[in-house]
């Protein structure tokens, strides 16, 4: 993206949730807004973008948010890879805090927790 | 049962954050309910007269029941009552949080007021309504001769009759039946959960009722069947199941969720042994399979 606007990358293969997530973000400021629908694509538009920013389901096809995540991290160390799902079990706690997840947030998410989020970094 | 949800309420309202509630169910596996906390969740003491009798304990060795008592601030019958209630999930997460010091007993009654204004009744009734489906519904797959299985099913329908007045806002009437054939619908929105025991769990409907619930989970109007109204559907099964697993987390048992698929026209074939559970809403029936 040429502008200055931070980019966040959206990855959920609900369309649902993407849309309720942009709306949410609209509110929250002006942002470069990616959308990627499954775990594949969520690594290549992190690629392509270099979002400042990622909100990361774990549930995905083609691969789960806990892959996409290590790749990511991979690609860039210090990036905020805030997961967002809803099977918070005990095993994808741990696995997301240990592979580098800067959150986790369990749905149902709310605003007023996105809202924290983007208005802690920019 | 519900610890996990009080723990998601911690978390989505951020009286914690991700670390700290995992490591306070870790710590919860070996946590020691204490009465304060059971007292403070009753309304029967403030987080302060609870501080006073801990104090007291420093000096007296006596039990905080006993000084409750003398101090005024509870009855014989309320103790009798607390010491009843001494394993609720959400107050063993409760107390782990304050032993963990991630909470203090302020936040803890704050968050506790809250959770029980947001769910719409008091924490003792939230219990009765849990023990009463959950020993129905049990009743229920004991007679189709599940044992060990037949738990786990009626957690799965009493959290979705939970889940289904929560997100889609309508209280269901439940009818649980072995499924005896194939099932052909016309809108069939699946996901496949596998681990230590491998479940196919399903919403099966017709087009309105799939539109309604749709609508309804969105908290949009969708009048046709498209991405959204699939993705709408496919979000709730999802987030069912999600609190689901992570109900079964927190009893020790790891599951993981497959992506969910919406298909039309769509036959099920019966594999022997299966459930629909019929959801009898204002606005019509679907059926929720269970394999």
């Amino acid at each position: 993206m040429s502008n200055n606007r931070p980019t966040i990358l959206i990855c959920d293969d609900s369309l649902l949730v993407r849309k309720q997530m942009r709306d949410c973000l609209a509110e929250c400021g002006d942002f470069n807004i990616v959308e990627a629908s499954s775990g594949q694509s969520s690594v290549e538009l992190f690629r392509q973008h270099n979002p400042d920013l990622v909100f990361l389901d774990i549930v995905m096809p083609d691969k789960n948010g806990i892959e996409a995540l290590k790749e990511m991290i991979a690609i860039k160390k210090d990036v905020k890879v805030v997961m967002l799902s809803s099977s918070g079990t005990r095993s994808h706690l741990k696995a997301a805090m240990e592979a580098g997840a800067s959150d986790f947030i369990q749905k149902p998410w709310e605003k007023s927790q996105i809202e924290h989020i983007v208005r802690s970094l920019f | 049962m519900f610890s996990q949800y009080f723990g998601n309420f911690l978390l989505n309202k951020g009286y914690i954050n991700a670390g700290q509630l995992t490591d306070a169910l870790e710590y919860q596996k070996s946590v020691h309910l204490k009465l304060g906390v059971i007292a403070i969740n009753a309304g029967y003491m403030t987080p302060a007269q609870v501080e006073e009798i801990h104090n007291m304990q420093k000096k007296v060795d006596k039990r905080f029941g006993e000084l409750a008592i003398e101090k005024g601030y509870i009855t014989e019958a309320q103790l009798n009552e607390m010491l009843a209630t001494q394993k609720q999930g959400h107050l063993m997460l409760g107390q782990a949080l304050i032993d963990r010091k991630h909470l203090t007993m302020e936040q803890l009654q704050e968050a506790l007021e809250s959770y029980k204004k947001e769910s719409g009744m008091s924490s003792r009734q939230y219990n009765v309504v849990q023990k009463d489906d959950s020993e129905q519904i049990g009743k229920v797959f004991q007679n189709f001769g599940e044992t060990l299985l037949g738990k786990m099913y009626s957690d799965y329908v009493t959290l979705l009759i939970k889940n289904i007045i929560r997100f889609v806002d309508d209280a269901p009437i439940v009818e649980i039946n072995q499924m005896k054939s194939d099932i052909t619908a016309e809108w069939y929105t699946s996901q496949d959960i596998g681990g230590k025991i491998v479940l196919h769990t399903a919403i099966a409907c017709d087009k309105d009722r799939f539109l309604t619930l749709a609508s309804r989970f969105a908290k949009e109007e969708i009048k046709e069947p498209d991405e959204l109204a699939q993705a709408s559907v496919g979000e709730f099964l999802n987030l069912h199941n999600g609190i689901f697993l992570v109900n079964m987390s927190n009893n020790g048992v790891e599951l993981e969720m497959q992506p969910q698929q919406v298909k039309q026209n769509h036959t099920y074939r019966n594999p022997g042994k299966a459930y629909v559970v019929t959801c009898h809403m204002t606005w019509g029936d679907f059926d929720v399979i269970l394999a």
